[in-house]
């Protein structure tokens, strides 16, 4: 027998597991998860493919469809029927998959990257600790969606990036706190001591080591961080602080103008809305699937 | 507990410096001059130069902060751009309408959250189960002001069977000595008044109440299922107490305690909601009153507001801590 097969038979009898070759395997068991997935590539490929998919123009008004001051409901021409202006609801609601998804990710991305910065450090640089928790606990004392309100307002009014940035700062000290948390608990871990012992530098322990096995709580928060984003973010539009340009489908936003309509045409409210609902719920299918699989200690409970 | 007590008060300070410094900045921070945003867009070079003189805005910004601290201890917020009235006197309106629909807001959530989340753990796994966990999941998904659109288009608009806007029809002629509308009907002894204003309360209290909702029946559901395997709990099954005696004295008292944290923490997401919620129902509290600022750009408003209720929710927080430090001996003898 040679070498060169022996090692062979050691690997075949073990097979490599990771946390996230694990982490799928239970996710894939999970029915909920698996349908939030669905979901949100479901919205991911409309959002992707609207110009293909829309059957019109989604900024383009035809006055002559309005009878009665508004909107004929759903024809065989228009599926879901038109709004008050005559404008496409099918199409509005596909091109409104791309402002939504792209609010809460581009959101999620800010909030997640400053927050990790603050928490990390936070976490593994102990004397800047008391002063960034202190920043991140005023932060928190101001409900989040009023302190949207007031980033919208520095940043010189409503528009889409500023809703973006927006709700992306308010989502910092949550990923702060919880990064934070996370480090702290992997500081005081063998691996660590180790590699400090050895004379790992202090920036490379934390990059390399610490954030690795820190990450998992943090992409399940971001995962459901993307959930209240896209709700707040359709909150601002209702408000009529989304995109300026109200002709811009963005499903909050086309929300503010069908409570006039409630009582002819009450399905332009419930499109929208539905629409909000199901893709939120995607998300939070997901971010509770990913939890599940990710958290040990929920192992074989749920 | 004093030396608890006492603790928690002191690091409040911090914080009460940070929030009036954030709000400082941030009027002086917004596009244009600091004149402008205080008094409006129809502000002319006449009263911007008397308002730099008046409010002191050539002088240091140490100076000037010192000033705004010294004013809001004094309990002046400011002047409204919109109503020319002060702040204050609007607060003394309107918190109390807020107050009054999120008392009932946090009222339906736990009265309907708890009993679900227990029941659902009791059932785990079950039909039950598994429909309230449906349920909390689309409490968490639906914007807020969605459903409100939704429950004002079926009860008010449709069925016709609840009022769609304000706190009071005005057709009723009532006193109001405290600004707590269903209150105030009790108090000075009109019942149809205290019973109109909590028919307004109704559809947008059940608006406000659904995260919370969700969130309460969550966290009980997976509070007592921990607390159900505990050993106390089986030691009390073993000695043959009847399982009605053991799920009131040892499960669901245990599991109260995340719970009544929780209730406690939801009083942020309340006041972001009372925007949206008081906003579709034309509700006239602190909600509506803050995006009525934010559509005309009324920014002393808007920063008396956000100051407010920062330090409202601050002190919440606080009450909650004491409280379960009053509850828990564990937390409060931890610090120590």
């Amino acid at each position: 027998m040679s070498v060169a097969e022996i090692t062979e038979i050691a690997l075949e009898q073990a097979p490599p597991t990771g946390l996230w070759r694990d982490a799928f395997r239970r996710m894939r068991r999970n029915p909920g998860a698996i349908f939030g997935l669905f979901v949100i590539g479901f919205f991911a490929f409309v959002a992707i493919f609207a110009p293909l998919i829309a059957p019109f123009d989604p900024r383009h008004q035809d006055l002559s469809l309005i009878v009665d001051g508004c909107c004929p409901g759903p024809s065989r021409d228009h599926l879901l029927g038109v709004d008050d202006l005559g404008r496409d609801e099918l199409s509005r609601l596909i091109y409104g998959a791309r402002y939504s998804l792209l609010i809460g990710v581009v959101a999620v991305t800010v909030g997640l990257t400053l927050g990790m910065f603050l928490g990390a450090t936070a976490g593994y640089f102990r004397r800047l600790d008391g002063l960034i928790m202190r920043l991140m606990d005023i932060m928190l004392a101001i409900p989040g969606f009023l302190m949207a309100i007031g980033i919208v307002a520095l940043f010189g009014g409503g528009g889409l990036l500023q809703v973006m940035l927006a709700i992306g700062i308010v989502n910092v000290p949550i990923f702060a706190r919880l990064m934070r948390g996370s480090i702290l608990g992997q500081r005081e871990t063998d691996y660590v001591l180790a590699a400090r012992a050895i004379g790992v530098p202090g920036r490379q322990i934390l990059g390399s080591h610490i954030m690795p096995n820190a990450i998992s709580p943090v992409i399940v928060a971001g995962t459901l961080a993307l959930a209240t984003s896209i709700i707040d973010a359709a909150g601002l539009g209702f408000l009529g602080l989304g995109p300026q340009d109200p002709a811009t489908p963005e499903w909050g936003t086309m929300l503010t103008g069908t409570v006039r309509y409630l009582q002819t045409q009450p399905l332009l409210a419930i499109f929208p809305g539905l629409a909000i609902v199901i893709v939120v719920m995607g998300f939070n299918l997901l971010g509770d699937g990913l939890r599940e699989a990710l958290d040990p200690k929920l192992r074989g409970r749920a | 507990m004093l030396r608890f007590v006492v603790r928690r008060l002191f690091l409040l300070v911090p914080i009460l410096i940070g929030l009036s410094l954030l709000v400082f900045f941030w009027i002086r921070a917004l596009p244009g001059s600091p004149a402008e945003a205080l008094l409006g867009e129809r502000a002319t070079p006449d009263s911007i130069a008397q308002a730099r003189d008046q409010y002191g805005l050539d002088d240091p910004l140490y100076v000037q902060y010192w000033r705004y601290v010294q004013t809001v201890g004094s309990g002046d917020l400011g002047t409204s751009i919109a109503s020319h009235r002060p702040i204050t006197e609007e607060l003394r309106e309107r918190f109390p309408a807020t107050i009054e629909l999120a008392f009932s807001a946090m009222l339906f959530a736990t009265l309907i959250g708890v009993p679900l989340g227990f029941f659902a753990a009791k059932r785990y796994g079950g039909i039950f189960d598994n429909s309230s966990l449906f349920l909390s999941l689309i409490g968490v998904s639906i914007p807020i002001f969605f459903l409100a659109i939704l429950l004002k288009w079926l009860f008010a608009v449709n069925l016709g069977w609840l009022p769609s806007v304000g706190r009071q029809d005005v057709l009723i002629d009532a006193g109001h000595p405290t600004n707590f509308y269903v209150l105030d009907g009790i108090v000075t002894g009109n019942w149809n008044a205290a019973w109109d204003a909590a028919k307004h309360l109704i559809l947008p209290g059940i608006a406000l109440a659904t995260i919370p909702l969700a969130i309460i029946a969550r966290i009980t559901r997976a509070s007592v299922l921990d607390v159900q395997n505990e050993d106390y709990v089986r030691t009390a099954r073993a000695k043959g107490l009847a399982p009605r005696t053991v799920d009131r004295r040892h499960v669901l008292r245990n599991a109260m305690l995340p719970v009544t944290t929780i209730i406690g923490l939801q009083v942020g997401l309340l006041l972001s909601g009372a925007i949206l919620t008081e906003t579709v129902f034309a509700f006239p509290g602190l909600g509506s009153w803050l995006q009525m600022a934010i559509e005309n750009r009324d920014y002393p408003v808007l920063q008396g507001g956000i100051l407010f209720v920062a330090m409202v929710v601050v002190v919440v927080n606080l009450l909650v801590d004491i409280s379960y430090g009053l509850l828990n001996p564990r937390v409060r003898l931890a610090g120590r």
